[in-house]
């Protein structure tokens, strides 16, 4: 009904109705039939409200289907590696931030599930929990190389710090792998895997402390301690002659080729130290050090410092036995090195297989002689130290680069027969446009 | 008002001593303990002008010869560039500094860049009053130079030029226009790679000195003249200078990231290196296990010098474990 006190203003009667019998209701006089008030539409104020569409209509912004369908992803990895929930909440957060970034909003949808990944990895480095990359690339079942790429781009994006994982950290969830206890293999072959972890991660600890771990991918190291730890708790004739591939066959793990070359570094730092042993009569070699391992461990700082003493002993020695004119001694001693150097080759030719051993016996002798054999004059420090990192002990031969042109002006004179020398005459031109003509005739003729 | 003060106060000193001008003159270029960076000081020109202007006395009197004999007495070498140098860069004082406008990189240029041989002069650098660059001590300084391994510069030669021709009429010219857009042409001395493109921009790389660069790009230049276009050589600039060195010991990677966390980044499934990025001067180091460090992305000699040897403390911390 119309609000009491209307008047017409056509008619001036009070008689005004309510006529909602169109789109919009109006008050209309029912004696003249003149409208009094239209309504909605017509008062609409112009230029639209004053209350925006956003702000009375809109409904808040969803994450997109991908987003979505990201997150339960990261949910079932995060199931995956049960971790904590605080974790799955932070790399939740983090999830949602870097997707809508800019520089991952538009990549690919493999890529954005690597992202995932990358948020739980970030995720548990900073709560405290320790997983390798590795790890989660196989999760993801995607390329290492691109995990990481995507992983330091994302930590630049959200500006995080994450710190380190320490391989020792890593190694109690990596030995769960491998599938060795009683319930799996013979009883002859299967390990108990929490005695097996610890010695595992006593290997890595001395393998960190002799500078085989630093600088190199983790996993082939776990792999490598894994298998030394293995055979030294029961060792067996039938477990040292088990290679490295039956092993991971048995254990149901994928091989690393480079766990090979860590097997071998890590038997020449237990032949280091087993040498100190004192009960032990006969020489120490990668071939029966395995047994000596648990000694070796119990041990080891002890045998780390009779080792260090004998080996300062040794240069000392070296040093005070040297004191003929340098020239005559390096050249004695460049004799026996390079009648030391023959026979190692056909040895090392022969050990192409897992046999590192030949090659490490090769390598100890090059340690012990203690000389160089490459001709620059800077002695390489890493055959002085016991334990220096194995890419010095080994280090590359260096392509000599010629000492080329020094005391250059930059505003010398350029000679112009230099200059034509790159000039091709105008026959050589001319051949060699016909050649490229034949060239792509016959390109075209074959395709 | 500094700037006065300034002038006046080496106005006297020149008018009470002899000796001092020459100080002045390696003071004022190094001007503040506090000085960085390579912005030039900007009183260098007005008093170096101011100083000719009072007489070609003192200019004919000024003898520069001595800078770089004195202050690199240890280094024996005539590669050897002392990294006290590096102040002065910005006056083009230093021996490898080419490219500056003052008169005192004028009347150095003469003389060649030969280390030890010419005659020391008599003249102690450290004078009392000297108001110069506090010198970290020799026993301090690491010993160890980097070498150049890399340098990448780019040049305009000034003209659009034909790909196509060029690749047909130079010998050591190659051009695949599916797969790169540019020709590579590659001259036997000094041992470098250019990319020329069709706008006439040039990039040099593979020399291993700043002067080399310039000579390499020099002789590209001279090849496309020689081919038929105007070509110039316009805003030859060096982008990227890469060195590498040996700090002999190993290193551990491992704690150098938990101490410097935030300038590090080490990730050994990734990548065996340390990536340590320095704030200043900015250039981004690699840092490996066995001692052999790689430093990169500096525009100046200067900059690798002077973050060798802001590292070098660092990573001797981490010797002895």
């Amino acid at each position: 009904m119309s609000p009491p006190g209307l008047r017409c203003p056509g008619c001036g009667s009070s008689n005004i109705v309510d006529d909602d019998l169109y789109c919009q209701s109006q008050l209309v006089c029912a004696d003249c039939g003149s409208v009094v008030s239209e309504g909605l539409l017509a008062s609409d104020p112009v230029g639209g409200s004053d209350v925006s569409y956003s702000r009375t209509t809109a409904v808040a912004k969803k994450p997109c289907t991908n987003q979505i369908k990201g997150l339960q992803r990261l949910k079932a990895i995060c199931r995956t590696l049960r971790v904590h929930r605080e974790i799955e909440d932070l790399s939740q957060t983090y999830y949602n931030q870097a997707y809508q970034h800019e520089s991952f909003i538009k990549v690919s949808l493999q890529k954005k599930e690597v992202l995932a990944g990358c948020c739980v990895l970030v995720s548990c480095r900073l709560l405290n929990w320790p997983i390798s990359m590795g790890t989660i690339s196989c999760l993801l079942d995607a390329d290492p190389m691109v995990v990481g790429v995507v992983y330091q781009a994302m930590i630049k994006v959200l500006n995080i710090t994450a710190p380190i994982v320490n391989v020792t950290d890593v190694m109690e969830a990596h030995s769960q792998e491998y599938k060795i206890s009683s319930s799996h293999v013979p009883e002859e072959l299967a390990e108990n895997s929490k005695d097996l972890t610890k010695r595992a991660v006593a290997l890595v600890e001395l393998a960190a402390d002799s500078w085989i771990v630093t600088g190199r991918k983790p996993i082939p190291i776990m792999m490598a301690a894994v298998y030394l730890a293995w055979q030294s708790l029961k060792p067996t004739k039938q477990r040292l002659k088990l290679t490295l591939d039956k092993f991971c066959q048995m254990a149901k793990v994928n091989k690393h080729r480079p766990a090979m070359k860590r097997i071998a570094e890590m038997k020449e730092v237990l032949c280091k130290l087993g040498k100190e042993i004192p009960w032990v009569r006969e020489a120490v070699t990668p071939d029966n050090v395995v047994q000596q391992v648990e000694d070796i461990l119990q041990h080891r700082y002890a045998l780390l410092r009779r080792a260090l003493r004998t080996h300062e002993e040794a240069l000392l020695e070296q040093e005070a036995s040297s004191e003929a004119p340098t020239q005559i001694s390096e050249l004695s001693e460049k004799i026996p090195n390079s009648s030391s150097v023959e026979p190692c080759e056909p040895d090392a030719k022969m050990a192409e297989e897992p046999g590192d051993e030949d090659n490490n016996q090769c390598v100890m002798s090059e340690f012990h002689s203690d000389t160089q054999k490459n001709q620059d004059p800077t002695p390489n420090w890493g055959k002085r130290e016991l334990f220096a990192p194995p890419c010095v002990i080994h280090a590359k031969k260096r392509r000599v680069e010629q000492p080329e042109l020094r005391d250059v002006t930059g505003d010398e004179e350029i000679s112009d027969s230099e200059i034509e020398s790159y000039i091709r005459t105008p026959r050589e031109a001319r051949d060699f446009a016909l050649t490229q003509k034949k060239l792509a005739k016959g390109e075209i003729e074959k395709s | 008002m500094d700037e006065s003060a300034l002038e006046r106060y080496f106005d006297d000193s020149i008018a009470n001593d002899s000796n001092f001008r020459l100080v002045e003159e390696l003071g004022l270029q190094s001007p503040a303990p506090h000085v960085e960076g390579p912005t030039p000081f900007p009183q260098d020109s007005s008093y170096l002008s101011g100083k000719a202007g009072q007489g070609g006395v003192l200019g004919e009197e000024l003898d520069l010869s001595f800078l770089p004999d004195d202050l690199s007495t240890q280094e024996s070498t005539a590669q050897a560039e002392s990294p006290n140098l590096d102040v002065s860069q910005d006056s083009g004082i230093g021996p490898d500094c080419n490219s500056q406008d003052s008169t005192a990189a004028n009347t150095h240029q003469g003389v060649s860049t030969s280390g030890p041989g010419t005659s020391a002069s008599p003249f102690c650098p450290m004078t009392p009053m000297t108001p110069m660059t506090p010198v970290t001590p020799v026993t301090e300084r690491s010993g160890i130079i980097p070498q150049l391994q890399n340098i990448v510069s780019t040049v305009n030669l000034g003209c659009p030029l034909d790909l196509k021709f060029i690749a047909l009429q130079a010998r050591n010219a190659e051009y695949n226009p599916k797969r790169f857009a540019a020709v590579i042409m590659r001259i036997r001395e000094p041992r470098t790679t250019a990319l020329i493109f069709s706008s006439g921009k040039m990039v040099c790389t593979g020399a291993k000195s700043e002067e080399q660069s310039r000579l390499a790009a020099r002789k590209y230049a001279r090849v496309v003249q020689k081919l038929g276009f105007p070509a110039r050589f316009l805003d030859f600039k060096i982008q990227n200078m890469v060195a590498s060195c040996d700090v002999s010991f190993p290193i551990r990677l491992e704690g150098l990231v938990l101490t410097h966390q935030q300038f590090s980044s080490y990730e050994p499934e990734l990548f065996p290196g340390l990536i340590y990025r320095m704030v200043k001067p900015r250039i981004v180091l690699l840092i490996f296990v066995s001692g052999k460090v790689v430093l990169t992305g500096a525009k100046e000699r200067a900059e690798i010098y002077e973050a060798f040897e802001n590292i070098y403390p660092i990573l001797r911390g981490f010797r002895k474990q």
